[in-house]
């Protein structure tokens, strides 16, 4: 039978309104006269409220998952290069969007706060001895920081002096009242594309994005409008950035842009299936996946990945073989086409392009490229004339880069999608533990994650958080407790505003994250008042974000054998792999 | 830096040190200044610094270099430690009790950190490509999930077939083997000739048994080769595991017995 000393309310969405999430500055409740107020601007007047659910009413969304913020003339709202959880509406004054990139000095990015060399010596004598100690009674924060990563989430709200000197060279677009920006990384878990100044005396509406995807579920208005905002805004910049397009004026991309398709392949909860798929056999996995372009097909145009996977293959024997995977950024069939173009030749795709569980492309047909792209690009930038047969390729593939049977098993279980993915090299790994030991010593005597995992040849992909490029396990978070740091983008949990519901634990493909029972310095669970059910909180790596040290698992391991490796870098992997 | 780059830097400093080492004791011999005192002196600082790699591996929460870079260093500081011994002695072996314990206690973590890295180096290839790879602290819980299923199989074979043929066979010969911890030192070396034996046995009890009973004994064969493959993991990883907890105790009572000589041998100079 529990003690009454342990019994605690177990926490809910919403027990912490984002108005009251971070502690970094003081911002006022959410009122019901506020939402009154805002249910009046445009945006949320058009909304039908009785689409809502009761339980997510518009209404509790925006008294819980919204905050009103004030910023001076030149504050910081939201800076290119940090990760995103909330989006803004502009509510009175105007939000300045510097296109061009600014200085870190400029804009005040800082590393997040880390332990100063003596708290972290001290974590010697004060790791609690007993598992997974919490002070779940005790409000307090500061505490608590040092464990969880609040302290990362820091208010970019940074003054930027002569904010008109830094940015007459800029490229700049003002948005008025009523207009929504940041909705994109918010909602795609990427990082800001642009910095956003307050042009004036302004006051904004802070939306955490759990918020923002309900709204987006039940307001098919509002998805649609952030819809046109991407094509309106952030399209021609994510086509500037593509090394292609990047010779052309603003005019000829605006005409690119106007006829760019957004394409949607697979299904954005990808992770709902991915176990049963996982069971099958590697001809079926591979035939389920969505074909984007197919291998020996008319090359219709130009893939740029905006988001998501892709797997890249060709035919072999009976099958086909994974050459290759590409991620967000990286293009298809611009080699086919600028051939053809220049060759005056009909050389069909190369290879099939197939969506891995989910990816978004823009699609920019061939008339396009050879009217408004090929013509002007400089000769270094066009292909070979030569185009390397199939046969050839295949060769120089398997032997250059990854072996064929390390790059299906990556890609099949979409290892890709890591950016820190711990890989050990098991012909060099003596099971010493020093990783756990270490990870353990790092995070109040609790290993974060499992020296297990499935192995291909002699290489293991240990169970240890991947820190994914497309973090589904943010996708169903409630609270918002599972976040992406807003300088490194690191997928951390905030142990405050976790209220135990192991839907990220349920959601993460690759069981990297584990639910823990809460306990208090005595060693005693902590049991909710109303069931009588221990607390549980979801515990993970967090790439020892708040250590001096780095990881903690890597830097432990005395045989070189453990390594934290960003999946998207395909030729650093391949030396790693080649090394062994 | 490649791994073989590495290697090949680390070799060309040890054998600089090396070098170095033996130019200098030359130079004390042949001017006939106390060079066993310099030696002496300098191998205990060596052997100091060589402990500090453990004591680096207890903090891992500090900015100490990375534990490879230390392993490496611990490996060819330990080499030149060697070289350092031998210079001392002048290469010969001491005749005093003391200084021969001594002198024994240092060959012994030599060729226990030399056997160590071999070991090191050898065995988990080894652990890679036979059997799943466990954890070593879950190897008793999947070693007793393992005979409680054995058990119940045999009950079930009694049940089913009426014959006691499958459970007097475990009593006489599996119950030992789901048991015990025998045989752990043929899978450290890899000789697999009483797991043959015993599936001999199995094979000789079958064509004694009816349909059923043979079903049984087909799944407890997998649980033969299962517990075969925990026995392989718990065995070689513990030798990887515990030749540690022979090299570290040596170096410790090796560092005292060095501590008494120097003080014995300035209380005598």
């Amino acid at each position: 039978m529990p003690e009454e000393a342990q019994s605690i309310k177990r926490p809910q969405r919403w027990d912490v309104p984002f108005w009251n999430e971070s502690a970094e500055f003081e911002i006022a409740p959410m009122t019901e006269e506020e939402v009154d107020r805002l249910l009046q601007i445009p945006l949320f007047r058009q909304m039908d409220p009785t689409r809502f659910p009761k339980n997510t009413s518009l209404r509790d969304i925006l008294l819980n998952d919204g905050r009103v913020r004030k910023f001076r003339k030149g504050d910081i709202i939201v800076r290119q290069g940090d990760y995103g959880n909330s989006a803004f509406i502009v509510l009175s004054g105007t939000a300045r969007v510097v296109l061009d990139k600014l200085s870190d000095r400029v804009t005040g990015r800082q590393e997040p706060v880390r332990k100063s060399a003596f708290s972290a010596f001290a974590q010697w004598w004060q790791n609690p001895k007993l598992p997974e100690v919490r002070h779940l009674g005790v409000k307090s924060p500061e505490r608590e920081a040092g464990h969880t990563d609040i302290i990362a989430r820091t208010d970019p709200a940074v003054f930027v002096q002569d904010m008109n000197v830094i940015i007459k060279d800029k490229r700049t677009v003002d948005l008025p009242a009523g207009e929504l920006f940041g909705e994109i990384a918010a909602l795609s878990r990427t990082a800001r594309t642009t910095t956003v100044i307050a042009g004036a005396e302004s006051e904004m509406l802070e939306i955490r994005w759990q918020g923002l995807r309900e709204i987006r579920l039940h307001a098919p208005e509002f998805k649609d409008y952030v819809d046109r905002l991407y094509r309106d805004h952030s399209l021609k910049n994510h086509l500037r950035e593509t090394p292609m397009f990047s010779h052309l004026n603003d005019e000829t991309l605006a005409r690119v842009a106007a006829v760019t398709e957004f394409l949607t392949f697979g299904k954005f909860e990808w992770y709902a299936t991915f176990t049963k798929i996982r069971e099958t056999t590697a001809p079926d996995r591979i035939q389920k996946e969505p074909v984007v372009a197919q291998e020996g097909h008319y090359p219709n145009g130009v893939y740029l990945i905006r988001s998501g996977f892709a797997r890249l293959s060709e035919t072999f024997n009976n099958g086909e073989r994974t050459v290759s995977y590409l991620g967000r950024g990286q293009i298809f069939g611009f080699e086919e086409v600028a051939l053809n173009w220049m060759k005056k030749s009909d050389l069909p795709f190369q290879r099939t392009l197939r969506a891995v569980g989910y990816v978004d492309v823009l699609f920019v047909p061939t008339p396009v490229i050879e009217q408004h792209v090929l013509p002007g690009m400089p000769e270094s930038e066009l292909p070979k004339p030569q185009p390397v047969s199939i046969d050839k390729r295949s060769q120089r593939r398997s032997h250059d880069k990854i072996p064929p049977e390390m790059m299906e098993f990556i890609v099949e279980r979409r290892f890709i999608n890591g950016t820190a993915t711990m890989i050990i090299d098991m012909d060099r790994c003596t099971r010493c533990d020093d990783c756990v030991r270490a990870c353990a010593a790092t995070h109040n005597n609790n290993p974060r994650f499992l020296r297990h995992g499935p192995i291909e040849d002699h290489f293991m992909i240990a169970n240890a958080c991947m820190h994914c490029q497309d973090p589904v396990c943010m996708i169903g978070c409630p609270t918002g407790a599972i976040h992406r740091d807003s300088t490194h983008g690191r997928v951390v949990i905030n142990d405050l505003t976790c209220i135990g519901c192991a839907t990220c634990a349920n959601s993460c493909p690759y069981d990297n994250i584990q639910m823990v029972t809460a306990r208090s310095t005595d060693g005693r669970p902590y049991y909710d008042q109303a069931t009588n059910q221990p607390i549980q909180k979801a515990a993970k790596c967090d790439l020892c974000s708040t250590q001096i040290t780095g990881p903690a698992c890597a830097n432990a391991c005395p045989h070189d054998a453990l390594v934290r490796m960003d999946m998207r870098n395909v030729d650093k992997l391949a030396d790693w792999l080649k090394q062994r | 830096m490649t791994l073989t780059s590495r290697r090949h830097f680390a070799w060309v400093l040890f054998a600089i040190a090396a070098i170095v080492a033996w130019v200098v004791d030359y130079a004390l011999r042949i001017e006939l200044r106390r060079a066993e005192i310099v030696t002496g002196l300098t191998l205990f600082i060596v052997v100091v610094f060589l402990t500090l790699f453990n004591a680096r591996k207890k903090l891992p929460f500090l900015p100490l270099l990375r534990a490879s870079t230390w392993m490496q260093i611990h490996i060819y500081v330990g080499l030149l430690s060697c070289v350092l011994f031998g210079l001392h002695t002048g290469w010969r072996v001491p005749t005093g009790t003391f200084e021969t314990t001594l002198a024994i206690l240092f060959y012994l973590v030599a060729i226990s950190g030399i056997v160590g890295l071999g070991i090191s180096r050898w065995l988990p290839a080894r652990l890679t490509v036979y059997g799943e790879n466990v954890i070593f602290e879950r190897i008793p819980a999947l070693r007793a999930t393992l005979r409680r299923e054995v058990e119940e199989m045999v009950l079930e074979s009694v049940g089913k077939a009426q014959s006691s043929a499958i459970a007097d066979f475990y009593d006489l010969r599996l119950r030992n083997f789901f048991q015990g911890t025998r045989y752990m030192w043929y899978h450290v070396i890899g000789y697999r000739q009483p797991l043959l034996d015993l599936l001999s046995e199995v094979r000789g009890l079958e064509r004694y048994l009816n349909a059923e009973e043979q079903a049984i004994l087909a799944q407890i064969v997998e649980r033969i080769h299962a517990r075969d493959d925990l026995d392989f993991q718990k065995a070689r990883q513990g030798v990887l595991k515990g030749w540690l907890f022979i090299h570290i105790p040596l170096t410790y009572s090796m560092l005292i017995a060095a501590m008494v000589h120097g003080v014995l041998a300035w209380r005598l100079s």
